[in-house]
């Protein structure tokens, strides 16, 4: 047999499973996952949040409860904060067109990979949610659950922008 | 790789549009590990399958409220994955360097990898490293799309079936683009195995 | 017959006797001077050597492990007393998004609060109600590329651990990123866990926080010392971090003017800057005591602005210099009010408008 027939070549492939990434890798992932989205979030104008919440909200009431006194009063208060804001976020606003049309200093061309996250400095957002018991997954190589070695790959400080 | 059973999925996508985010935390605890295998094999870069791993699960966040369940979850993800790789990978063009995963010591357990190297002469005659390091080579020479049918039959497991809803193609073309893709493979291994140095 | 006596009588032959003693003579000083500084040398490398152990031994009763819980799981890091009153130095990665901390000191388990974190500096400040020792604050711009540190930690489940190496750099950007400010590149090898640990000098004092690690932990990151005193200061004083901001976008202009190529683009609205005079197209010169070269610069410029600080800004228009003294405000960023946290802390599902932009 001097040649890969088909059958060599999909157990050669096969094997490629085993190639894994490092110890602690996918433990760490969902913790960056959720840093990630409260950065997106950080990102988008209040009035848009505000106004997805209020979309949210809506689509999980029904109608009757909708003509409620609570819900009317909560539909004003609403209208109000959004258009308060709206007027509060008018710099925001601004920087956010700043970083998007800025110089292209976050995406500089660089063979080893680049970041896109442009989150400016931001204050922290803290999810307190109970502890979760993790799903064992095939490819991590825990037995019991040991705490999470903090060492990360990048800072988490950085700037989009020059500015100042 | 057997497909996850779907009434998990089913109840865990369910909690996630009604407003339960845990439950999307679920999700992706639980296809972190399988979809990286798909990015990394199609890309062959570490690095690059970490960004776009954390831009699969956030696009599928954000469009999840969408979510009808026509199909399954597995394929609707199965699906974001590889046509995000697709497109990452037509701007990355052939600017690219390996950046390899090491390859898990519990190889040497492998029923398939103790066949090949006790009766395989091109194997048995390759140190492994350089085995990987090849057929990573050959994997790149490949087209994307190629590319993405083969680590999704081979090393993902998947069936024709559910690669062709993956990929929205019939059955046929799946096939033939496994054929075509292992010939390619095999001409470029033979390669290696004449000029084994260099 | 000639004797031996007669032939050291002979004048010539006696003033080569002579030179060639006094070529011995130079010799044997030579060599002994030789001997001396390899002796010398070697006490030296000694005395390098030891030192690292003398430095270590020194610092590492300040240096404990600290244990946190974050909304996933437990989490494991290092950290650094700075005064005598349990006041800890860490990184934002440890002590920054998790609580129920604890920490290991003197063989006994302690409970912690957090007292400050702060993501534009990387750092957070814990606090243990027990008397400590501290470590002394040292400089980070005494530091040069070369300069020999020392790094202790806590990696994995180990106790605490030396590390050596040298400053390999001062870095404004890390892979196309630019950091708030100029970290240290440290050449020394690092491990999980080891996030907060601090980065001595040989003298012993802290020269700033090891935050994260780059290529297979054989580098790392840290975040120098005068950007967490800023920090304890601005809370000292405020009770907070108080990132101040003046509302200039500073890009790179075409042509280099006195010396520097920032141009300032932009003059946003509603800002500090809005109303001092400052022009779009002036050409940024210094800021505050730092000057300023290209527009990276003002990255460190920024960072240690105080809001409320006046901020003294010299610029070039046209011919003219000019400086205009601007009062800082608080930085947008910090202003985000903590409506984004909701009561019931859901994240919140996005609509997505367009694909994610992934730059190329």
């Amino acid at each position: 047999m001097d040649e890969f027939n088909d059958n060599e070549i999909g157990k050669l492939l096969r094997l490629k499973r085993y190639e894994q990434p490092p110890p602690g890798y996918f433990e760490n992932f969902l913790h960056e996952f959720h840093r990630r989205q409260r950065d997106e979030l950080l990102r988008e104008p209040l009035w848009r949040i505000l106004l997805e919440r209020t979309q949210g909200f809506i689509f999980r009431l029904d109608v009757r409860s909708l003509t409620s006194y609570p819900a009317a009063i909560a539909a004003v208060l609403v209208c109000a904060a959004v258009i308060s804001l709206k007027i509060y976020q008018e710099p925001g606003a601004a920087n956010v067109v700043a970083l998007q049309s800025g110089p292209a200093l976050s995406t500089a061309v660089n063979a080893e990979g680049e970041w896109t996250l442009a989150s400016p400095a931001a204050t922290r957002i803290f999810r307190a949610q109970p502890l979760r018991s993790l799903n064992e997954s095939a490819n991590t190589h825990r037995a019991a659950i040991p705490p999470r070695y903090v060492l990360d790959s990048v800072p988490v400080s950085y700037e989009s922008t020059f500015r100042f | 790789m057997e497909q996850p059973k779907t009434d998990e999925d089913q109840q865990l996508v369910a909690r996630t549009q009604s407003g339960d985010a845990a439950a999307f935390d679920q999700l992706v605890i639980k296809y972190t590990p399988r979809l990286y295998g798909l990015v990394y094999n199609m890309t062959s870069n570490h690095e690059d399958t970490n960004d776009l791993l954390q831009d699969i699960f956030s696009k599928a966040y954000k469009a999840i409220r969408g979510f009808r369940g026509k199909s399954s979850f597995y394929t609707w993800i199965h699906s974001i994955a590889v046509n995000m790789t697709l497109n990452f990978l037509k701007k990355r063009g052939r600017r690219f360097h390996l950046s390899l995963d090491d390859v898990d010591t519990s190889i040497q357990n492998d029923k398939e990898f103790l066949e090949l190297t006790a009766t395989s002469s091109p194997v048995r005659e390759a140190d492994l490293s350089e085995l990987q390091r090849r057929l990573n080579e050959a994997m790149m020479k490949l087209s994307d799309e190629h590319r993405a049918v083969v680590t999704m039959f081979h090393i993902q497991g998947m069936p024709h079936s559910e690669i062709s809803k993956i990929l929205r193609v019939s059955e046929g073309t799946v096939r033939s683009r496994l054929f075509y893709a292992n010939r390619q493979l095999q001409n470029y291994l033979d390669e290696f195995r004449k000029n084994p140095v260099g | 017959m000639s004797r031996l006596s007669d032939f050291n009588r002979a004048p010539e032959f006696r003033s080569r006797f002579r030179f060639v003693s006094l070529c011995r003579l130079a010799l044997s000083l030579f060599a002994a001077f030789g001997l001396v500084r390899l002796v010398r040398a070697q006490e030296e490398s000694a005395t390098a050597i030891s030192h690292v152990k003398e430095v270590f031994e020194r610092a590492a009763k300040a240096v404990v492990k600290i244990h946190g819980v974050d909304e996933h799981c437990e989490i494991s890091g290092t950290g650094f007393f700075i005064d005598p009153t349990g006041t800890l130095y860490t990184a934002y990665t440890v002590g920054g998004e998790a609580g129920n901390f604890t920490i290991d000191f003197n063989g006994k388990r302690y409970p912690a609060r957090q007292v400050l974190a702060d993501i534009r500096s990387g750092m957070a400040i814990l606090k243990t109600d027990v008397a400590t020792p501290a470590l002394p604050i040292g400089k980070s711009e005494e530091l040069e590329v070369a300069t020999p540190v020392v790094a202790i930690g806590y990696p994995l489940d180990l106790p605490e651990t030396p590390n050596f190496g040298m400053i390999a750099g001062f870095d404004r950007k890390y892979l196309g990123r630019y950091f708030s400010t100029t970290h240290l590149r440290v050449n020394l090898p690092t491990q999980r866990g080891e996030a907060g640990a601090p980065l001595l000098n040989m003298k012993g004092e802290v020269v700033g926080i090891l935050v994260s690690s780059l290529e297979n932990n054989s580098a790392c990151y840290a975040v120098p010392i005068e950007a967490a005193e800023k920090i304890r200061s601005d809370f000292v004083r405020f009770g907070e971090a108080r990132h101040g901001w003046v509302g200039i976008n500073v890009s790179e202009a075409a042509k280099q003017v006195e010396g520097s190529r920032a141009e300032m683009t932009q003059i946003m609205d509603g800002t500090p800057a809005a109303g001092s005079g400052i022009k779009p197209g002036d050409i940024l010169l210094q800021v505050g005591r730092k000057k300023v070269h290209e527009p990276e610069d003002v990255l460190d410029a920024s960072f240690f602005i105080t809001a409320g600080d006046t901020v003294p800004i010299t610029v070039m228009r046209g011919n003219e210099k000019l400086t205009f003294n601007v009062q800082a405000e608080l930085h947008p960023a910090s202003q985000r009010p903590p409506l984004i946290a909701s009561p019931t802390n859901q994240a919140i599902p996005l609509k997505l408008d367009s694909e994610v932009q992934r730059t190329p």
